[in-house]
């Protein structure tokens, strides 16, 4: 039962979100941009794909639970013990400026304030990419 | 897909697939089908259609006990098609031994309604989560060795499955992981590992289970170490159980499946 990384022909994708609308409506956007994506709607479904392939890029909202949770913190967290190459950008409607602060404090490569249009979303993640 | 939906869907009637894959008894170039492991696939269409995902996901969630039930209720249920004699190995986390005083129980009662004899049961002991109750998973395994079934330990090499492991369990079966059988036909590193291994097994009076094994070649290198018993694509991948029949056939004929 080891764990096997994906082997990659194309850029792959991760986008987390308890909301099954926005990720859906990501996972079509993305992959009409040529992107593998996955799509996982809470932490430890998005921990396990992490442990089992490798990603270019993580989106995550960063609340996946209740009030007050801050599970996307613990997703870069994961991404960067997995794959210092991977860029991750968090997404939130509750984003103080102390919990920005800490997003990049733990390595998001991006933080963006809900709600943001697909293109904007898009716009951050080709450039990170590029990087 | 909801948040707290996935293990419902994980759980549910149908939710979990029982694949079977073939161990097998390689001897004088024949090989015939000694067992076959019970392997569990999640939901279709949804990530956990992986196995390595389903159960990473099942423990970061600390569901063993909950998902093994299921996983083994559904496996009997398909077995029960199998041939009275077919032995199966069921694979079980050892949190779950050690955190389900019921499990025996449990057992009994699905092979029992599905007409498997506990004596053709393996329990293939699968850890990656410590710490459980070490006193209650040795009592388990007594349990569950006094009802006729027999141990083996799964994925030996890697993570919990160590030589504490080995001692406390003392297993009929040591299964070698494939990250040791895969290339070893070419690398003689990994060749001194498979053999320091079957050397120990034999020393514990347990047999040797090589897994991932693709091609002749490392057919042959196995069988130079001393290793009669091998699981992998080069036999068989997991097949549904309507397919088992079809594997009794390539191994009559003792020809690899495509």
């Amino acid at each position: 039962m080891t764990n096997v990384h994906y082997q990659q022909t194309t850029r792959r994708i991760l986008i987390v979100d308890d909301e099954d609308l926005i990720v859906m409506a990501m996972r079509k956007y993305f992959e009409g941009l040529g992107f593998l994506v996955d799509g996982a709607y809470e932490l430890e479904e998005a921990q396990a794909l992490l442990a089992n392939y490798r990603y270019d890029l993580v989106i995550a909202d960063l609340r996946l639970t209740g009030i007050g949770g801050v599970e996307g913190l613990q997703i870069v967290a994961d991404v960067h013990q997995r794959c210092a190459n991977t860029r991750v950008v968090l997404l939130s409607a509750y984003g103080t400026p102390e919990i920005e602060r800490e997003s990049y404090n733990r390595g998001a490569d991006a933080f963006l304030h809900k709600p943001k249009a697909m293109m904007e979303i898009a716009h951050v993640a080709r450039t990170l990419l590029d990087q | 897909m909801p948040d707290h939906r996935a293990l419902d869907a994980i759980l549910q009637p149908g939710g979990i697939t029982s694949l079977f894959q073939p161990i097998c008894a390689v001897d004088n170039g024949h090989w015939s089908i000694a067992s076959f492991e019970c392997l569990s696939r999640g939901p279709k269409g949804t990530n956990f259609e992986s196995a390595n995902v389903l159960f990473d996901y099942v423990r970061l969630k600390r569901e063993e006990t909950l998902v093994d039930r299921a996983c083994i209720t559904t496996a009997l249920a398909a077995a029960r098609s199998l041939p009275p004699d077919t032995h199966l190995g069921i694979n079980v986390h050892a949190s779950t031994l050690g955190r389900d005083p019921g499990f025996v129980d449990f057992l009994r009662a699905a092979a029992d309604a599905n007409g498997v004899a506990f004596h053709r049961l393996t329990i293939e002991i699968v850890e990656h989560a410590p710490p459980w109750d070490g006193l209650a998973f040795l009592s388990m395994l007594d349990r569950l060795r006094n009802h006729g079934a027999r141990i083996a330990l799964d994925d030996v090499g890697l993570g919990q499955s160590n030589f504490k492991m080995l001692l406390d369990v003392h297993p009929d079966f040591m299964k070698i992981d494939r990250y040791f059988i895969e290339h070893c036909a070419t690398d003689t590193n990994r060749q001194a590992v498979i053999e320091v291994v079957t050397r120990l097994a034999h020393r514990f009076g347990a047999h040797v289970v090589a897994e991932g094994v693709e091609d002749e070649a490392t057919v042959r290198i196995l069988k130079l170490l001393g290793i009669t018993l091998m699981q992998g694509f080069y036999f068989s991948e997991p097949v549904d159980v309507h397919e088992v029949p079809a594997l009794y056939e390539s191994a009559r004929t003792n020809l690899p499946r495509p």
